[in-house]
């Protein structure tokens, strides 16, 4: 879908009704959700695009709040879509990535030969030690 | 079957076996078969998948895993899906449609069958005993457990002595630890998780690289399935594989016998491969669902259906999960995922409790930053009408995620389910799917042992995060979309009156068509099937390849 500036301010202003700044988090359109973000977010999801369309549409920049608590009450499906645009464009940046401490999903190197701790602080023997729990086969 | 074609045949020309999809059962079949000589076909109407088409290695992976690659084929509407119709079911049923089947978007747990499992009706009075033992199928167990490059660590006393895994456990990571530090003080069983993802590269498979994307489909290339494991090496020795092809039936002669299968190509083509034996691999909805199609004036209930029992009995396995929160950082989001940690304290039958059977327990990571927004923590978001989104949102979910986001550890229950003739499967007189023929639909109620059984699992499982510390926990009771596990619907016994398949996978109706899939269960177990569902399928083709020159044929 093509989304002009006047939408992706929008779209801004939304998001900041549901991710506002709090703490040391930024709020959404402080780290650009409106931009490459939401563009992945809705390359990824692309049947939601009507309904994210729709619920842009019902709303107006100038009052983000009544527009969206309207939405939220009177179109689930347009709200849902907004909504899931805006929270995986804001987990998905870079910068809110490093703030919560998500490097992505990576692959951390390990020695499948190491001994496992619990092999060595006893906690699995204690295990063994209370016995099989299985029932065996009735002869 | 003559059993002395050699390379693989060509298109449409008769061979000694068509297998009905390309799963796990088929996959096991296929291979065992092409290495015997036998000629071999299998229709698979998903296609082949590569590790690169997987999305876990991308920023975007969890909103995808939300609906491209969501386990249920409702939620995905892919073509090569078909429809479920669900409204009569309290749960969604889950599968794939691929190379490689539902284990595409499996977790890999690795929990085969235990002895009671087969027994069930001696030790407990109720359901059915298996027409054979746990010492039965060791042996079949152990070979698929090479192939599968199973990592674990040996002697779990939870099981009978068995032959060691191939490759070494993978790390249980901290969040494993969080669960056995609570397990461990109230003096319960764990074990550091099996799992059919190797920890060394093995058969094909690379060596698991955590991840924690494997319910996406691995794009490591290290997740054990089939399209991997036993496909290339069926394929070299001249097993032919057909993808995009979707049966919608399997014919008879005026014999009596299966002459082969009626399928639409990827073209709308309709087309006919013809076979001496028929083995359907197809899931247990999917292979109820073909025969249940395959309707003839000899067969006006459905194909090898005179017992009446072809689509019920559907087991799912009704799913608990219980999420501890800790101060402590846990890495959430590292694999594999997969079970980090097993528990077997409360699986066998103690009826003071109140219910019968029981269930396993598998510690998981709790996931990346929108998966603790949106599974387990979806209740925190359900605000009602009057409130205000700021509220339900707003510093509502950076809290959330603060306090979620890293520190989480899940507990996953499966529990035992009993078969009962009234959850079945059957045609939807509507619904079809994208070639027009005509959708499964679902009559599916969780039993009152199986609520009794997850209360009781939730409660201790509660206890044990307690125990280990956990500031919150949450309970998702029965989650709708955890259908994974699709048992019992052509029962496997002795007598043709109240049974489909006979102990072989023969059915008793039909003497060249078989059943290797999990639909043949007599009973669910408490635990992830997929090894017992491989090693069932391996002990039958084993003895239908041993008995090849006496078997009846089209």
């Amino acid at each position: 879908m093509t989304l002009t500036d006047a939408d992706r301010a929008k779209f801004a202003a939304l998001a900041d009704r549901l991710i506002p700044a709090y703490r040391n988090m930024p709020a959404a359109s402080a780290v650009d959700v409106q931009h490459a973000m939401l563009d992945l977010a809705l390359q990824a999801r692309p049947e939601l695009a009507e309904d994210f369309a729709r619920g842009l549409a019902a709303c107006s920049a100038e009052t983000p709040s009544e527009s969206i608590n309207a939405l939220f009450r009177q179109d689930h499906a347009a709200f849902g879509a907004v909504n899931l645009m805006a929270v995986a464009a804001y987990y998905m940046t870079d910068e809110v990535r490093r703030l919560i401490g998500y490097p992505g999903q990576e692959s951390p190197p390990y020695d499948p030969h190491e001994t496992p701790g619990y092999l060595l602080d006893g906690s699995l023997e204690r295990v063994v030690r209370r016995g099989p729990l299985y029932r065996p086969t009735p002869r | 079957m003559s059993g002395k074609t050699g390379g693989a045949a060509r298109r449409d020309e008769p061979v000694d076996v068509l297998i009905i999809g390309a799963g796990p059962s088929g996959a096991v079949a296929a291979r065992a078969l092409a290495a015997a000589g036998v000629s071999v076909v299998a229709l698979e109407q998903g296609h082949w998948l590569d590790a690169n088409d997987f999305p876990g290695r991308r920023r975007e992976y969890e909103l995808v895993a939300q609906k491209r690659w969501h386990p249920n084929p409702n939620v995905r509407d892919l073509p090569r899906d078909y429809p479920v119709e669900t409204s009569a079911s309290d749960i969604n049923p889950l599968m794939y449609a691929a190379v490689g089947g539902s284990t595409t978007l499996y977790a890999g747990h690795w929990t085969p069958f235990l002895p009671s499992d087969f027994r069930v009706k001696t030790l407990d009075g109720i359901a059915d005993d298996w027409p054979f033992t746990y010492e039965d199928l060791l042996p079949a167990l152990e070979e698929i457990e090479r192939e599968v490059g199973v990592s674990g660590l040996p002697g779990n006393p939870a099981y009978p002595p068995q032959r060691a895994f191939p490759t070494p456990p993978l790390p249980i990571g901290k969040a494993g630890q969080k669960a056995v530090e609570g397990l461990d003080k109230l003096g319960w069983h764990w074990w550091p998780g099996t799992n059919a993802i190797p920890s060394l590269p093995h058969n094909g498979l690379n060596p698991c690289a955590r991840r924690g994307t494997c319910m996406t489909g691995c794009p490591e290339g290290a997740k054990s399935t089939v399209n991997i494991t036993f496909w290339p090496h069926a394929i070299r020795d001249g097993a032919r594989l057909v993808t995009g092809a979707r049966v919608r039936e399997i014919e008879v002669n005026e014999r009596g016998l299966a002459t082969g299968a009626v399928y639409i190509d990827e073209n709308g083509r309709e087309r006919r491969q013809r076979a001496s034996v028929v083995i359907v691999c197809a899931n247990g909805i999917g292979t109820p669902r073909l025969l249940l199609l395959s309707r003839s004036a000899r067969f006006p209930e459905g194909l090898a259906n005179r017992s009446g029992l072809v689509g019920r009995r559907l087991m799912m396995h009704p799913f608990s999960a219980v999420l501890g929160v800790f101060e402590d950082e846990l890495d959430g989001w590292v694999g594999p995922f997969g079970q980090l940690v097993e528990s077997f304290e409360f699986y066998e039958t103690d009826t003071s409790r109140g219910f019968v059977r029981g269930a396993k327990w598998g510690a998981m990571p709790g996931g990346g930053p929108l998966g603790v927004t949106s599974f387990v923590g979806s209740q925190i978001f359900a605000a009602d009408e009057g409130a205000r989104v700021e509220d339900a949102w707003g510093e509502n979910l950076h809290n959330l995620v603060a306090r979620r986001f890293n520190h989480c550890l899940v507990y996953g229950i499966i529990g035992e389910d009993l078969p009962e003739n009234s959850n079945r499967v059957v045609l939807d007189p509507d619904l079809t799917d994208s070639d027009g023929i005509p959708a499964p639909k679902l009559l599916y109620k969780v039993s009152e042992n199986s609520h009794a059984m997850l209360r009781f699992h939730v409660a201790r499982c509660t206890e044990a995060v307690e125990a280990a510390g956990a500031i919150e926990t949450v309970v998702v009771h029965q989650v709708r979309d955890t259908g994974w596990h699709l048992l019992g619907t052509c029962r496997m016994g002795e007598d043709p009156a109240t049974s489909v398949v006979d102990p072989w996978g023969r059915t008793h109706d039909v003497p060249n068509l078989f059943i290797f899939d999990g639909s043949t269960f007599p009973t669910s177990g408490g635990v992830n099937p997929t090894a017992t569902i491989m090693s069932v399928a391996l002990r039958q083709v084993r003895h239908l390849i041993a008995g090849r020159r006496l078997q009846e044929a089209a």
